[in-house]
Order: C-alpha cells, then structure tokens, then sequence
C-alpha cells in the first residue's frame, strides 16, 4: 500500500497530470462543441447522438495508456528508477505498485473527463433548447465503461512502458499502432482483436455495433492482454541493469 | 556467530557482453570506519556499487549488505543510505516533494523529510523544481535522500561531484561526524585529495580487479617502502650504509633517504654506533600511492 500511495504522489508532484487533463479537456470543448453547433435540434435530441457527443470522453483511456507509458517507461528516462529501486528492492512489488496506481490515477482521470463533458453537452445543449437525454442508462453505461476502459488501458501502459523503456519510442509506437497498424488487421478481419479495438468494445459496455467484440469477450481479452503485459513488463523489470 | 560486515564483496564478477567491468572482485569493509573506493575512470567502481544495492545484476559473485543481497533486506532505507549520481530527478518534482515519495514509500513519517532537508541546509529552497538546482545543490538532495532512513551504513559514488569547496567542507565534516557516530561509510571517488583527508582505509580497483585494500597509512608507507632518517653524524652513515650496499641520498639537516626499510637502517647506524634523532618509514602520498598501483591511469 505504501509503495501504492509513493506512486500516486509521483503522478501528483509532476505537472504531467494537469497537462494530460487539460488536454482532454481541450479536446472535450472541441469535439463537443463542434458537435453541437453543426447538428440540426431534431438530431441532437436522439439519445443515440447525445450519446455520440460525450463519448469524446473516451479518449481519457488513450490519455491514461499514455500516463501509463510515462509512469514506468519515464522513470528510465529520468533516471529515477534508482531511486525507486534503492527503496523498494523487490521490484515485482514497485510493478504491481505501478499498475494499481495508474489503473487508479487513470479511472479517476476518465471520470473526471465524464463529468466535464456529460456538463459541457447538457449546457450546450440547453443552449440550443434541446432537451437532454444525457441520464439514461445507455449513457451512463458509457461513463462505467469509459472509466473501466482508461483503468485498464493506464495499467496497460504500466506493463508496455516497462517493456520497452524508452519512453518516447514507447508513445510513438503505440500511437503508430493504433492509427495504422491495427486497421491493417482489418484486412484479415482481425481488427476487433487488436487492443485497441478490444478497449473500444469494454468502453462502449454493450452498445457495439457489429463491428466490435461483445463487452463480455472484450473485457476478458483486454484482462488478458493486460496480464500479458503485466507479466512482461514485471519480468523487463526484475532483469533491468540500472546503470 | 560473529556480525557479518556492512559490505561484502566476494568473487563478483560483472560482464556486460564481451567487456568485464568487474573481474572476481573480494572484499569486505569494517564497521565504524569510512573507507575510501578508489579506482581509474572506468575501472569498475560505480558498477560495483550498482551491485551492492541491488540495481546491477553480478554475472557471478556475490554481494552483500550485512550478509545479505540488498535485495534481501527487510527495511533497505533504514539500513543504508546511497547517493547515486545527481542527475538521478525529476526535473520538474520538488526537492522536497522527491523526499515526500521516497518516505512515502518507506513507510518515514513526513517530519523527517523537512529535519533532513534542514540537516543538508536545503530548506529555503526544498520547493523549488529540481530542474532549477545547481549541481552542488542536487548533490546535497542526494545526500538527503540517503539520510531519510537514518542508516548506519551510507554508499556515495562519487558524492563531491559538483560541490562547491563550501559544500566540499560541508560534506566532510558530515561523514566525519557520521563515521565519529559509528556509521559506516563507503565513497567512491576520483578525488584523491578527499579521500586522503576522510578515509581510515581503501579499497582500490583497476581493470576491473583489486589491487589494494588496505589501511591508508599502511598502503602510502609500504607503496614509499624507503625510510626517512636524521642524524648528528649524517655522512658517516651514509657511508655506512652504502658499504652495506644501500643507497641513500642527503637532505637538509642531517637528513637522509634511505631505500631500505627501517629495520635495516636503524641496525646499521646502531652497528657503526652512530647516534638518530629520527628514524621512520617514508610515506608516498595516496596520489602516488594511487598511481603505482594503477600504473598511472586516471
């Protein structure tokens, strides 16, 4: 627990929260707003569309598997890994710290970037004069997965970061996978396997389309993705020389 | 069952591919005392630090903190203190806020935070972001973080690494004190002139292996290995002393330096029945200590 609390005010004391909150923020306000000044009333009265406009809220979950990358993968780059070891010898322990504290640090982010936006929609909304349907429970589902979704992307990040170690190189990789390398899995119809696909489909927690897994089967796979990464990132770190 | 000692070192060996850092290396350091780990750039000496507290792997060997792997140890804060180089921070975290998570981690209580940074004298600026400290600064952080635990054993690799001679002064003092407490303390370092002033005894490496582990007043006098003599009747023992085949050369008052040792020096003059008013073994200092044993690498 302790090494639980000294990994959260290492997220704490560092502006990279803040950062990281204003830029979903800053997306928020965008996408948002841009949705609801370019629909017609009698569209952004569905539900359906309501529902489209706050799910820019999912963005946290890349957001926490970036925090994820920094809170592992940045401690080589800053070399405070030393640090952290000279501490906490048993380095499985400071692995398994990491990925509860992100998972945390990054379901709090993602509800906090609900609440902005669920808000954001309504007043903009009201704005319009367009009654809000932000409260039924296919939207609120979005919240419970956006939030599940960005604990376990953040504790995914944990894992990959530890993997690779360099943080930028870690960044650019994953993005680079999830812009263009996962869709090529499209071309063998594999693409709902891949983890982002398998995040997208815990986010939407049973609204998918046909397109993605069911919430049931992607949350296990992501589980299982994440434990695989878990595992690996704890094992790059027990055999890491800090030099 | 006797204690084990705050350091061991035995048969450690460290390769990184085909290079060997540190070859079979043994030995192990007293308690109460500060012993000096000297060696040329790149001769193994942070390497095998690394190893001491856990953070490098040994390929063979083993390296202990009071008997066991640091790894092993139940409270490592409380046991030693290390200073790693001073790059080692966030930039953008506090100094203070660096302490925070490191006794946030440890399970110390938060007040030994600020009575830390006060004994490094870093309170005035203990809010500040690391990226706006100065070396010497960064330097003292290091040492904070090292104490937090209040050990009794402290690592320093290379600990004057950007002191300032104020901040130089300040840190001997401290490991003076420390030592004088009954701490332990082990420093590496490439300034030889510290070490000369601070360390009861050394520890030195080159090419990866030991060449010296020895008191610092044993290892300067038998490096010299000549004697120092002064007499009333300096050139008949001169004299003396080449017809028994030693060399000797003349100084100022009587003196003479003579390269034998004592022993032999003091058994000549009494055979010739010439009177000494010093008789003593010639010490180098560890600078030329040092680079007899390294062959003159630095």
């Amino acid at each position: 627990m302790r090494l639980v609390s000294a990994e959260l005010l290492k997220l704490r004391t560092t502006r990279l929260l803040l950062w990281l909150g204003l830029l979903i923020l800053g997306l928020e306000v965008l996408v948002i707003a841009l949705h609801v000044s370019q629909n017609s009333v009698s569209e952004l009265a569905q539900a359906r569309s309501q529902r489209d406009v706050v799910s820019i809220a999912a963005v946290s979950a890349l957001i926490s598997l970036i925090l994820g990358i920094v809170a592992s993968a940045g401690e080589f780059a800053n070399g405070t890994i030393g640090h952290t070891f000279l501490v906490a010898p048993v380095r499985e322990r400071v692995a398994a710290a990491k990925l509860v504290a992100v998972a945390f640090a990054g379901a709090v982010l993602a509800f906090a970037a609900c609440v902005f936006a669920w808000a954001l929609a309504a007043l903009l909304l009201k704005a319009r004069s367009v009654p809000v349907h932000l409260g039924s429970g296919s939207s609120l589902r979005l919240v419970a997965g956006i939030v599940l979704a960005a604990a376990i992307a953040g504790a995914l990040g944990v894992g990959y970061g530890s993997l690779l170690r360099r943080q930028t190189a870690a960044i650019v990789v994953a993005l680079v996978w999830l812009l263009v390398g996962e869709p090529l899995l499209g071309i063998a119809s594999a693409d709902p396997y891949g983890p982002g696909r398998v995040i997208a489909s815990v986010v939407e927690a049973g609204n998918q389309g046909s397109e993605l897994l069911s919430f049931d089967r992607g949350l296990v796979l992501a589980l299982i993705y994440l434990a695989v990464a878990g595992v690996l990132g704890t094992l790059a770190f027990r055999r890491a020389d800090i030099t | 069952m006797p204690e084990a000692p705050p350091l061991e070192v035995r048969g450690l060996t460290k390769r990184f591919g085909s290079t060997t850092a540190v070859d079979e290396l043994s030995f192990a350091i007293e308690p109460g005392r500060i012993t000096g780990f000297l060696g040329p750039n790149g001769a193994g000496k942070t390497t095998t630090l690394r190893m001491l507290l856990g953070l490098v792997h040994p390929s063979a060997g083993q390296a202990l903190v009071r008997g066991v792997p640091y790894r092993k140890l139940d409270d490592p804060v409380r046991t030693v203190g290390a200073v790693l180089e001073a790059s080692s921070f966030h930039p953008a975290r506090s100094g203070r806020n660096h302490l925070r998570v490191v006794a946030t981690a440890a399970g110390i209580p938060r007040e030994r935070v600020d009575a830390t940074l006060e004994l490094v004298e870093l309170s005035d600026t203990a809010r500040r972001r690391v990226r706006t400290y100065s070396l010497g600064m960064r330097q003292r952080l290091s040492v904070a973080a090292a104490l937090l635990g209040d050990p009794q054993l402290l690592v320093l690799d290379e600990p004057a690494n950007g002191l300032d001679p104020e901040g130089i002064r300040w840190l001997r003092n401290f490991l003076r004190s420390f030592a004088g407490g009954g701490g332990t303390v082990f420093i590496s370092s490439h300034v030889l002139g510290e070490i000369a002033q601070l360390a009861d005894e050394v520890v030195i490496i080159h090419k990866a292996r030991l060449v010296a582990h020895e008191p610092l007043a044993a290892l300067t006098a038998r490096t010299a290995g000549g004697t120092i003599v002064r007499s009333p009747d300096a050139n008949r023992l001169r004299e003396q002393l080449a017809a028994g085949g030693i060399e000797a050369t003349s100084g100022e008052d009587g003196e003479l330096r003579v390269a034998a040792p004592p022993e032999r020096v003091g058994e000549a003059a009494a055979a010739a029945g010439i009177v000494l008013h010093e008789l003593r073994a010639e010490s180098a200092s560890l600078e030329e200590a040092f680079l007899e044993l390294t062959g003159g690498d630095e």
